[in-house]
């Protein structure tokens, strides 16, 4: 493995451990998965279909997320928003996030 | 749309039972709204060609709905770095030193590889396939199985710091053990004077044996290699520690001793015999049938070697590090 491909897989892994903050985030306004997905990727936080949905499934899940399936533009599509547990954990989270920041700072 | 719809397909033959509608609902309708978007821009409908990278993107379908199922594997890693020491042990200490026996006997044992001719010799082999498969099979059963029983937690959340092994320094030598190694050596030395043994006839009980002539090469080949063991013994007893000196030592010696005895083992060293009330030609009989014997059993000392020797060579690695 050479050090592209190491540090490809460590920015990876710290991505990974951001998107369901960032996923939750975002899902203040509601979305279709789609419209997640792009507004995420305009937010520089590019995320591909195969592993959105399963996480917002797990998320779903979880009762941090609540969809209903609406027509719209002639097609069926799945909408998701923050439930009021997920309001609660996001809040959470973003203290959470904001100390983990504050550390790191502090450390570098 | 035909490529989007054999993969969706695709996707749905992996995905449970209970929730394949909709999650396939979802994901035809992200890669249609792709599709389109993608047609707005370039203004005309994209062929399958131009499809073809997009559900590449989106990755193989196995994988995809493997995204779906909670994470399972056969073996969890709480058990599983047990399962692989339990593997290598056995591979280790078991299944390697049974093929090494058998190479060592179809490749030194002339009677062998008459009686298995041909592909025969390696059907031979047959029991230690079937070990290693059922041996591995018994293994990965017995392990799926405790990481599915309450024994899992037990063995994962019981555990106290003071019941851990203590740790262990493998460059050290037991003073006890070069004690005990030196006072058979220096004794069998002794004896070995005593008795004159680099004669090459003995008068034992009225039995007369009679050596080969090549007896007393040997004899001092033997006594060579005492002494420098017993120079060892008294390196290992100032400095009980092993160094690559006394390691490259001991390796030294232990290759010379083993091709010292597979020469003796061969080389038909007893030469006749003499026993009051027994017949000359049973004598000779007796004579043969001993050095055809001692001449069959050579390989064993090669086997035995071999594994001393691999000991003796990991030892010097881990001193050099």
């Amino acid at each position: 493995m050479n050090s592209d491909e190491r540090f490809e897989n460590l920015r990876q892994e710290l991505r990974r451990g951001s998107l369901p903050l960032a996923v939750l985030a975002a899902l203040r306004t509601e979305h279709y998965g789609y419209t997640l997905r792009k507004t995420l990727a305009e937010h520089g936080m590019a995320i591909d279909e195969g592993t959105l949905y399963p996480l917002l499934r797990r998320l779903e899940t979880q009762g941090l997320l609540v969809s209903q399936w609406r027509e719209e533009d002639k097609r069926n599509k799945r909408f998701y928003r923050l439930s009021p547990d997920g309001k609660l954990i996001l809040k959470q989270l973003l203290a959470e996030w904001k100390s983990i920041h504050a550390s790191l700072e502090n450390i570098f | 749309m035909e490529l989007v719809d054999r993969y969706l397909h695709a996707v749905k033959f992996w995905l449970p039972r209970a929730e394949k509608d909709d999650i396939i609902a979802e994901l035809s309708e992200d890669l249609r709204s792709q599709i389109e978007e993608k047609e707005a821009k370039l203004g005309h409908k994209l062929s399958d060609a131009d499809v073809e990278p997009i559900l590449k993107r989106c990755g193989s379908p196995m994988a995809v709905a493997g995204r779906y199922l909670p994470q399972q594997s056969l073996i969890g890693p709480a058990l599983f770095p047990i399962y692989r020491v339990v593997i290598r042990g056995l591979f280790l200490y078991f299944l390697l030193p049974w093929f090494l026996f058998w190479m060592g006997i179809a490749i030194f044992s002339p009677d062998f590889r008459a009686d298995h001719p041909g592909v025969a010799l390696f059907a031979s082999l047959d029991p230690w396939w079937r070990a290693c498969i059922w041996s591995l099979f018994i293994n990965t059963l017995i392990f799926a199985m405790l990481d599915r029983s309450k024994a899992r937690r037990h063995l994962v959340n019981d555990w106290n710091p003071r019941s851990l092994p203590a740790v262990r320094d493998k460059n050290s030598i037991s003073r006890g053990g070069t004690i005990f190694e030196l006072t058979v050596v220096v004794a069998t030395l002794a004896t070995w004077i005593q008795l004159d043994a680099f004669r090459r006839v003995f008068h034992i009980f009225g039995t007369t044996i009679t050596l080969s002539s090549r007896w007393p090469y040997c004899f001092w080949a033997l006594v060579v290699v005492t002494v420098a063991g017993i120079y060892v013994s008294c390196l290992n007893l100032s400095n009980p520690r092993w160094t690559r000196l006394s390691a490259s030592l001991r390796l030294g010696i232990d290759c010379y001793s083993f091709a010292l005895f597979y020469w003796l083992f061969r080389a038909d060293m007893l030469q006749s015999l003499s026993v009051s009330g027994v017949s000359f030609a049973e004598a000779a009989t007796f004579v043969r049938s001993f050095n055809h014997w001692m001449a069959g059993s050579a390989i064993w000392v090669l086997v035995v070697g071999a594994i001393v020797v691999f000991f003796d060579v990991r030892r010097i690695l881990r001193v050099g590090r």
